[in-house]
């Protein structure tokens, strides 16, 4: 009988240790409304990106403070802001005062929803997505990594430009917040001397669910109801009444069209092209250099991912070739054969520590691309450094131009030079990472990272050398991998930076920094 | 033994063979013998379900598990048996260019309790409880499916075990058992469960397995065998997406039907005390795991300290 309780007693301890260990899994970042670091009243005066200036987009005078139209929706406010069920709070701790960084989290979760890659049918053919048949199957998009680059990129600006025409009549107008004028409404988040009309919180809510409707056609119900909380909520915390709300969503809808009229002509449409063409753009690389790119898998894949994403407007690089690297070594080379060897040596004596770099930055099929692990990384920063909303969009919008022209300039390279993977070149070659559907030079991730590092360190110069460390250390994760050589990673890391200092050109003469 | 056949049939990859009996039979070690034992199974399969959607996956191709199980049961009492596994795994497909993997999996403990034996003339009753715990003994990848090891979490099972047995010749055994798992740490800092997941941790979902037993003794109680029918089901978890690598949050479930036979060198007087093992395994139905057919053998050791 002591003999069981004895071993009850073990049995009950072994359940209460291993229990503990259990961690609370996040589904979102955990921050709260914070007070900002600086209010920007100067804002509406920078250089938008789709427009000349803030003024492009009209707004008209909101109603004078006292008149008994706003006075009216005061007191609305005021209702709504009391008795809140705990969905309403949740709501408003939720979405806080800089919900910038909440719709792009949106966007990077619909990223890694739509990330899968076509199966192939059973006849051994594959079909490819289509806008024009979104549903599928296979439902569009695939939201691979050029793809995730280009809607944050259209996101991010499109945020930016609305902002930016935001600030400007919030201080050409000067409408205090609600609870300035009526003390006696509450407001859920930091107060400040931000003027309250039009809503900075609607023209994010809507031109980020307009601009993610047309990215994501199947998430219109999501998207629609994400939104409709978020505004909601401007009113349950008191951040804004109704004509605010309005004069934010007018601004929205303005910037949304100019968004989508540049992405509709931006050459996207013509990146997945039909077997003759990439058998062409195959055999101009053969003729060129001797080598070609072949897609390893079972039932081969026809057509490599995207050929002609580096044909795609790039927001700040005026010619791709610009920012195209030198070839790379050719197959055979001693240059070749040395990085060869380094990636059967690796994959011999993989350490523990060259595994989880690997799959720290792997970012692969069923993520939220590169791309997005650099915005998950911005967006930590925003808050570090307690961002404003404006801010944070300016961030969002230079790092993702950045990201997306790194891609172009990427693409161009793969598909000009059209280097053969190392599963390709060494008979047998085993790695840890899926080899993607595209050409080895230059990798993808040590561009985007290259770019994206460089950007944030100007952005964050306190963050310069952490941000550097992590672009090498994912330039390194895919040699880990086995799926790129070294001149493949230092090459990228090369043209990333090379894309970078473009967009860092620009950003410094759109008076943020003044 | 049957842990084996937990992990196992609640990865894609994992072979489902069952190569003894130990942990979900109802048979005790007497006071102070000690049974040493070492096993093999290998599984395979070319067929796996995506959800529970069956389809093959020619950059896969066949996908090979192999087991090496050692093993020691020992007798504290006669109503009170002590069990520790530890099984070296290795992974390989003939399919794709992913590299397989190989090393320890799991250290597993149980307890195993004899709480009911009653005869009735030449009929016998038992009923039996075991309580076990495993947990890594490597850092292996445990998102690394189908080919890691493991799903790396620590398990604890708790199992009722109830056996009829009739004129001493054949008998049937029901078991059931809940597998509490935990949470795996893996090497990415985000993954997709049916939305984001901003963590290095994973929860593996924990299930129940059911098993029915018709088993017999011939050639004079020297050759045992059985035939099993068994299911085990995580009670949540999400499906493998389309053409997506399996995750450990996946939801497994497995019903599969196997055949062990186990012959006892008991009149043989120079070999007194070894005993062979052999087992076929079919899975028959699952989600988002291998169509696997196993089959796997071994040999004991038994002895009085």
């Amino acid at each position: 009988m002591k003999k069981i309780i004895a071993i009850s007693l073990s049995l009950v301890l072994i359940i209460a240790s291993v229990t503990s260990c259990e961690n609370e899994l996040p589904t979102f970042f955990k921050y709260t409304a914070y007070e900002f670091s600086t209010l920007d009243s100067d804002g509406g005066t920078w250089q938008p990106i789709l427009f000349s200036s803030a003024t492009d987009i009209a707004v008209a005078p909101p109603a004078a403070v006292g008149s008994p139209a706003y006075q009216a929706e005061l007191a609305t406010l005021k209702t709504a802001t009391q008795n809140l069920t705990n969905k309403q709070r949740e709501a408003i701790t939720y979405w806080t005062n800089n919900p910038v960084l909440r719709w792009n989290e949106i966007a990077l979760e619909l990223a890694a929803k739509y990330n899968l890659i076509p199966p192939p049918n059973p006849d051994g053919t594959y079909t490819l997505p289509s806008a024009a048949n979104p549903a599928g199957p296979p439902p569009f998009p695939f939201a691979h990594p050029p793809y995730t680059s280009r809607m944050l990129a259209y996101l991010s600006v499109a945020q930016y430009d609305g902002l930016i025409t935001a600030w400007h009549y919030k201080y050409a107008y000067n409408r205090p917040a609600p609870y300035i004028t009526d003390a006696s409404i509450e407001y859920a988040y930091t107060k400040n001397s931000l003027p309250a009309y039009p809503s900075d919180g609607a023209v994010i809510a809507i031109v980020s669910r307009d601009i993610l409707k047309a990215m994501f056609p199947l998430e219109h119900d999501y998207l629609n109801a994400r939104a409709e909380e978020h505004v909601s909520s401007l009113m349950w915390s008191g951040s804004n009444t109704t004509s605010d709300i309005e004069a934010g969503t007018a601004i929205a809808t303005a910037v949304k069209t100019a968004a989508l009229a540049r992405a509709s002509t931006d050459k996207m449409g013509a990146a997945q092209t039909p077997k003759p063409v990439s058998d062409q753009i195959k055999q101009e690389a053969f003729d060129r250099f001797g080598w070609s790119w072949d897609n390893q898998e079972t039932p081969v894949r026809p057509v490599g991912l995207t050929p002609r994403f580096g044909q795609v407007n790039m927001w700040n690089v005026p010619d791709v070739v610009a920012v195209r690297p030198v070839p790379p070594p050719a197959p055979g080379s001693a240059e070749f054969e040395r990085d060869a060897k380094e990636l059967r040596d690796i994959a011999k004596n993989l350490t523990t520590e060259q595994r989880k770099i690997a799959n720290w930055w792997s970012d692969g099929l069923g993520t939220y691309t590169p791309p997005g692990h650099w915005n998950r990384r911005t967006k930590e920063y925003i808050v570090k450094y307690n961002m404003n909303p404006l801010r944070a969009a300016r961030t969002f919008a230079y790092l993702n131009m950045a990201v997306m022209d790194a891609g172009v300039a990427c693409w161009d390279a793969k598909y000009y030079y059209h280097y053969p993977r190392p599963i390709q070149t060494m008979n047998g070659f085993k790695t840890i990472l899926g080899t993607p559907n595209f050409p080895s030079y230059t990798s993808g991730h040590s561009t985007f990272s290259g770019a994206a590092a460089e950007v944030l360190a100007y952005i964050f110069p306190q963050e310069a050398s952490a941000v550097r460390a992590w672009a090498i250390e994912a330039a390194e994760s895919r040699i880990y991998g086995g799926i790129h050589y070294r001149f493949d990673s230092e090459a990228g890391l090369t043209q990333g930076r090379a894309v970078a200092a473009y967009t860092i050109a620009r950003a410094q003469a759109d008076g943020a920094d003044d | 033994m049957k842990k084996i056949l937990l992990l196992q049939a609640c990865c894609i990859g994992l072979v489902t063979t069952v190569v003894a009996q130990t942990y979900t039979d109802a048979i005790m070690m007497k006071k102070k013998e000690i049974c040493f034992a070492m096993m093999y199974d290998q599984g395979s399969w070319d067929e796996y379900w995506e959800g529970t959607n069956l389809i093959s996956n020619a950059n896969i191709g066949t996908f090979t598990r192999t087991t090496y199980m050692p093993m020691i049961a020992y007798g504290i009492t006669n109503k009170l048996n002590v069990l520790l596994s530890t099984p070296y795994v290795s992974t390989k497909s003939d399919g794709g260019q992913l590299a397989g993997v190989k090393g320890f999996q799991d250290v597993n403990l149980a307890l195993k309790y004899e709480a009911i034996k009653k005869d009735f003339g030449k009929h016998r009753v038992s009923a039996l409880a075991v309580a076990q715990f495993g947990t890594p003994m490597s850092n292996y990848l445990s998102d690394y499916m189908p080919y890691s090891l493991g799903l790396g979490t620590q398990e604890l099972t708790g199992r009722v075990i109830g056996q009829y047995e009739f004129n001493k010749m054949i008998y049937v055994r029901a078991t059931a058992a809940y597998v509490w798992r935990g949470q795996t740490e893996v090497e990415r800092p985000y993954y997709y469960n049916n939305g984001s997941y901003y963590t290095t941790f994973m929860d593996v979902p924990s299930a129940v397995n059911y098993q029915a037993v018709l088993g017999g003794w011939a050639l004079k109680h020297n050759l045992r065998i059985e035939a099993s029918y068994s299911t085990l089901n995580c009670i949540d978890g999400d499906d493998i997406r389309r053409w997506n690598m399996p995750q450990p949050t996946n939801k497994f479930e497995v019903t599969q039907a196997g055949f062990f036979a186990q012959y006892y060198f008991k009149s043989i007087q120079s070999i007194k005390g070894f005993s062979l093992m052999a087992s076929y395994n079919q899975v028959l139905e699952g989600r988002n795991m291998g169509k696997a057919t196993g089959v796997g053998g071994g040999i004991t050791y038994q002895f009085t300290f």
